[in-house]
């Protein structure tokens, strides 16, 4: 447990000075060295974050391994995942090695496969969000009919029969339009301002080293 | 480079001031706290969870180290973590999914720290925090996880964008419970039709204090409070100055 403790400890001390020289680096003139400490600490943590999809990759082969060899239900599709993923890896290392001959001479296949396959599929999956959300509206409806549900569904009804280009039905596309500027601007900003003072007392809380996520 | 530091030093001061001043009175008075449904609702899911012997599906969209959304990240993976040491009983692992690889060794030691709380580290797999590329490849994959392991209940906490609207679908296909939150708006609407129960902006910074906090997380909340008032007392202000 002498050890343990002692992790938590650095850890916290690391936490505290790193993010108070942050703080006041990111507050100083550039070019002073604490500003160019604190660029030196962000730049830093581009370079983790490259590393870290690499990491996330090898997570991914290593969870989907994992279902497949013990053949947990779905199983057959942590193994597409796998080939597919090995698949753009080979595709990449290709392209990146020139590879390609003849009338592919040239050709960047990872990213045709991405635009071809990734984007067309999500495209896809995205046109889908707006019936999740109508049928959603449908069954908070039907779940629990509240001032709030029935001010929610209200709202998703206007802003899609406001969208329509009816004739003669201007003054649903005016109403829409007030309601989007006032209404949803407020509450869209009421929503923000309590997620900033949210950051701000949790940010406040790290900085003080009390956060235990950071304790190791 | 921030442009108003003067600014930022002075909100920092003011919430570490009522941060402490929120502490002294938690500790001293007895303080009544506004029910939040979520909060309420969640010892009671993880309870389900272990008595059942099914897994819990908490995702943290993508809430990323070292971005905006640190914050939500660090907080999303404290409630994590409280809900995490009451399932950690229980050979069943919950898991968790994200879109973002630096959070991946967060939720990773989240899970890893729950296990050696309760001592039963030996149940501990780092499989067990799923990473998937961002975006829609992210909602699908997690999405298709958690049904696969027939999970109890969906808490989905931290930054996700429109695609939570596949997760919240799919667990309420396969009669999963559904607690939701997102800093970003589109999330969070999707997330109030949706979700069983939704937590709303600022409240999942509340959650530590929620679930069994210590008095300076408690005294946070109330650091949060004292800061919206001053907000609010500026926006009056501003807008007395302009009639």
């Amino acid at each position: 447990m002498g050890s343990h403790r002692l992790i938590r400890l650095l850890s916290s001390v690391l936490v505290i000075s790193l993010g108070l020289t942050t703080l006041v680096g990111l507050s100083t003139a550039e070019g002073t060295p604490p500003a160019d400490f604190a660029a030196f600490v962000l730049s830093l943590v581009m370079v983790i974050a490259a590393v870290a999809v690499f990491v996330g990759v090898i997570n991914l082969l290593a969870v989907h391994l994992g279902r497949v060899r013990r053949a947990e239900r779905g199983w057959p599709y942590s193994l597409l995942a796998v080939i597919v993923a090995l698949g753009v890896i080979a595709l990449r290392i290709a392209d990146r090695a020139e590879l390609w001959s003849g009338d592919l001479e040239g050709e960047q296949l990872s990213e045709r496969a991405f635009e071809a396959v990734q984007v067309s599929l999500e495209s896809a999956l995205a046109g889908l969000v707006l019936f999740f959300l109508v049928y959603a509206a449908y069954r908070l409806m039907r779940r629990r009919v509240t001032v709030w549900s029935l001010v929610f569904t209200g709202a998703l009804l206007l802003a899609l029969i406001g969208w329509i280009p009816l004739d003669g039905a201007e003054v649903l596309a005016d109403a829409r339009a007030w309601f989007i500027r006032v209404t949803v601007g407020g509450g869209a900003r009421g929503i923000l301002i309590g997620v900033g003072l949210g950051t701000v007392a949790a940010g406040v809380r790290v900085l003080t080293g009390q956060d235990r996520s950071i304790r190791g | 480079m921030i442009n108003d530091a003067g600014l930022v030093w002075a909100v920092v001061a003011v919430t570490f001031a009522a941060m402490v001043a929120g502490r002294f009175i938690v500790r001293r008075f007895r303080t009544h706290w506004r029910p939040i449904p979520a909060y309420q609702i969640l010892p009671t899911l993880a309870a389900d969870a272990v008595e059942s012997a099914k897994r819990v599906h908490f995702s943290l969209g993508s809430s990323a180290i070292g971005e905006t959304s640190t914050l939500a990240a660090l907080v999303s993976a404290e409630v994590v973590y409280r809900l995490a040491e009451r399932l950690a009983i229980s050979r069943q692992l919950p898991l968790i999914t994200l879109s973002h690889p630096v959070t991946l060794p967060l939720a990773q030691d989240t899970l890893r720290r729950a296990y050696l709380y309760r001592r039963t580290l030996d149940y501990y797999r780092s499989s067990a925090s799923a990473w998937y590329p961002p975006g829609t490849a992210f909602a699908v994959g997690a999405a298709s996880l958690s049904a696969d392991i027939d999970a109890d209940s969906n808490i989905l906490l931290g930054r996700f964008g429109p695609e939570l609207a596949f997760l919240g679908e799919s667990a309420l296909r396969h009669n999963q419970a559904l607690i939701a939150h997102s800093d970003l708006l589109e999330g969070q609407a999707i997330a109030f039709a949706q979700a069983g129960e939704v937590l709303l902006g600022e409240e999942l910074y509340a959650g530590p204090a929620y679930l069994g906090g210590t008095a300076l997380e408690r005294g946070s909340v109330l650091a949060q409070d004292v800061l919206r008032w001053l907000v609010i007392l500026g926006i009056v202000l501003a807008a007395l100055q302009t009639i």
